[in-house]
């Protein structure tokens, strides 16, 4: 078999490839290769000027084109502070409850998942900015604010209240107002002046520390956490509401939350 | 929805047919004019001194066709101009995802190389395998890389976008006139005046060497244009 026939032979194996790839910038890839094999093809043809054409615009100018437009389309856009569990940070990898719900989702979008890290008074301006489409990390039902989507909670939790009046006060104030859960961690940890209200996931990562300093008050009522979603997203709120309710029918998202918390 | 799902699927079939059928009668069809295929290949490249002789062949024998290809060309851009203008464009300032330095660093490493094979595909399309479209291509291309590094409208502004969109029509006019010089000498259109030189030098193949530069030129700006029209109004690059 010449090398000619083996390219052909190679052709619609790379065209599969790239029409069955759920993850669009494979797909992208796919299409890419394609058209490089294509355009050795030509070349082996003895049409060099051809081969250059294809090369330069189906490999090289289309592609690119479409790798642009999927930065900004084909990515799940997730923001949110740090919560333990929920979505936390270990070494280079991101892990927790949310973190494996919403990547399932983005796997069944066929979208990349993409994490950012922002305070928690950030989150809902990061929404209503249109930088990001989805928000989580340990997010309450009662603080979140009324003009965002809400999903139905997916996991039920309490709200503490941590006052301290007596202690040293803050080493350096901080500029601004607005701190990651990482900061108050290290804030009770020096045993620092303060007041907070933490969800039960952050409750249970501060409850290591030394906490007979502060005043420890569970707030009453019924809470669950949530995801929030930009006000012109019905179309995405829609399809994760759709995608939670499946995994609560298949017993899945127990599964999940017995994996994380037990 | 189900109704023109349909009518979608119908349509893709029938082409698909018709695509078929096209393919073999293509298997039964050996080529009308031989004769004109062995022209070409003996006496194309004495007649126009091109050593490429597809160069020769759409350049010269066949320049008429290329103009055609050019205005198809002119109409792409022209639409996407035009139809994007109606729409409106992102006024506010999006906040740009930032550029890794990686993408930076090759952007800068990688464009010069790109503008200059460009520039030798262009140049010397009539006598290997290149031209215009290409070499047009790909340093567009070069271009688009840098414009994903700085952002559009900064690669915009520095290369007078305003500018070199008015360039791209007087290209083709002056391509449409230099077609039409030899009618000045008592010659028909799209006769090449210019002399043949010699096989295989950079100055030869007549006024091909001229046509392929400003081909090179109007699609290096065409490829632009589109690419910023869509990245202006579709969303930050």
């Amino acid at each position: 078999m010449t090398s000619q026939q083996a390219l052909l032979v190679l052709l619609p194996f790379i065209a599969a490839f790239g029409l069955t790839r759920r993850r669009r910038f494979t797909a992208v890839i796919g299409m890419g290769m394609f058209s490089l094999t294509l355009s050795a093809v030509y070349l082996l043809l003895n049409a060099p000027d051809v081969a250059i054409t294809e090369a330069a615009i189906g490999a090289a100018l289309v592609t690119f084109i479409y790798v642009l437009a999927i930065r900004k389309t084909g990515r799940l856009v997730i923001v949110g502070d740090e919560a333990p569990g929920l979505l936390e940070r270990e070494g280079d990898r991101i892990t927790g409850l949310e973190q494996e719900i919403l990547a399932g989702f983005a796997h069944h979008l066929g979208l990349d998942l993409v994490v950012h890290f922002l305070p928690r008074e950030e989150v809902e301006e990061a929404l209503l900015r249109g930088e990001a489409d989805i928000a989580a990390g340990g997010i309450v039902h009662v603080d979140a604010e009324d003009r965002l989507l809400k999903t139905q909670g997916h996991l039920p939790t309490g709200l503490f209240h941590l006052t301290r009046e007596d202690a040293v006060e803050p080493k350096q104030t901080q500029e601004t107002e607005w701190i990651y859960f990482s900061d108050v961690l290290e804030a009770i940890r020096a045993q620092e002046k303060g007041a907070y209200t933490l969800d039960l996931a952050r409750f249970i990562a501060v409850s290591r520390l030394d906490l007979s300093g502060y005043a420890v008050e569970r707030l009453p009522g019924s809470f669950s956490y949530t995801f929030l979603l930009p006000p012109d997203r019905e179309e995405l709120h829609k399809r994760l509401s759709a995608y939670l309710d499946h995994l609560r029918q298949n017993g899945e998202l127990d599964g999940m939350i017995r994996r994380y918390f037990s | 929805m189900r109704r023109s799902s349909r009518g979608i699927i119908i349509t893709a079939s029938v082409l698909v047919i018709c695509f078929c059928a096209l393919l073999v009668m293509m298997f039964d069809y050996h080529g009308a004019r031989e004769e004109a295929g062995v022209t070409y290949i003996t006496k194309g490249t004495i007649d126009t001194g091109a050593a490429n002789l597809v160069s020769a062949i759409y350049l010269n024998y066949r320049l008429f066709d290329t103009l055609f290809e050019l205005l198809v060309f002119s109409v792409a851009v022209l639409g996407v101009r035009f139809y994007l203008a109606q729409q409106r464009g992102n006024e506010e300032e999006v906040t740009r995802i930032p550029e890794s330095q990686v993408i930076r660093t090759s952007a800068d490493l990688l464009f010069p190389p790109i503008l200059l094979l460009g520039i030798y595909l262009v140049l010397f399309g009539h006598l290997s395998p290149g031209g215009g479209f290409s070499g047009g291509t790909v340093a567009g291309t070069g271009l688009l890389l840098c414009a994903v590094a700085l952002g559009a409208d900064v690669v915009g502004r520095r290369f007078h976008e305003p500018t070199l969109e008015r360039f791209e029509w007087e290209i083709l006019l002056a391509i449409l006139l230099l077609a039409l010089i030899p009618v000045l000498f008592g010659r028909l259109p799209f006769t090449d005046l210019l002399p043949r030189g010699r096989l295989g030098s950079l100055a030869s193949g007549g006024s091909i060497l001229i046509y392929n530069a400003l081909i090179g030129v109007k699609v290096f700006i065409g490829t632009w244009v589109i690419i910023h029209y869509f990245v202006r109004h579709r969303g930050e690059i």
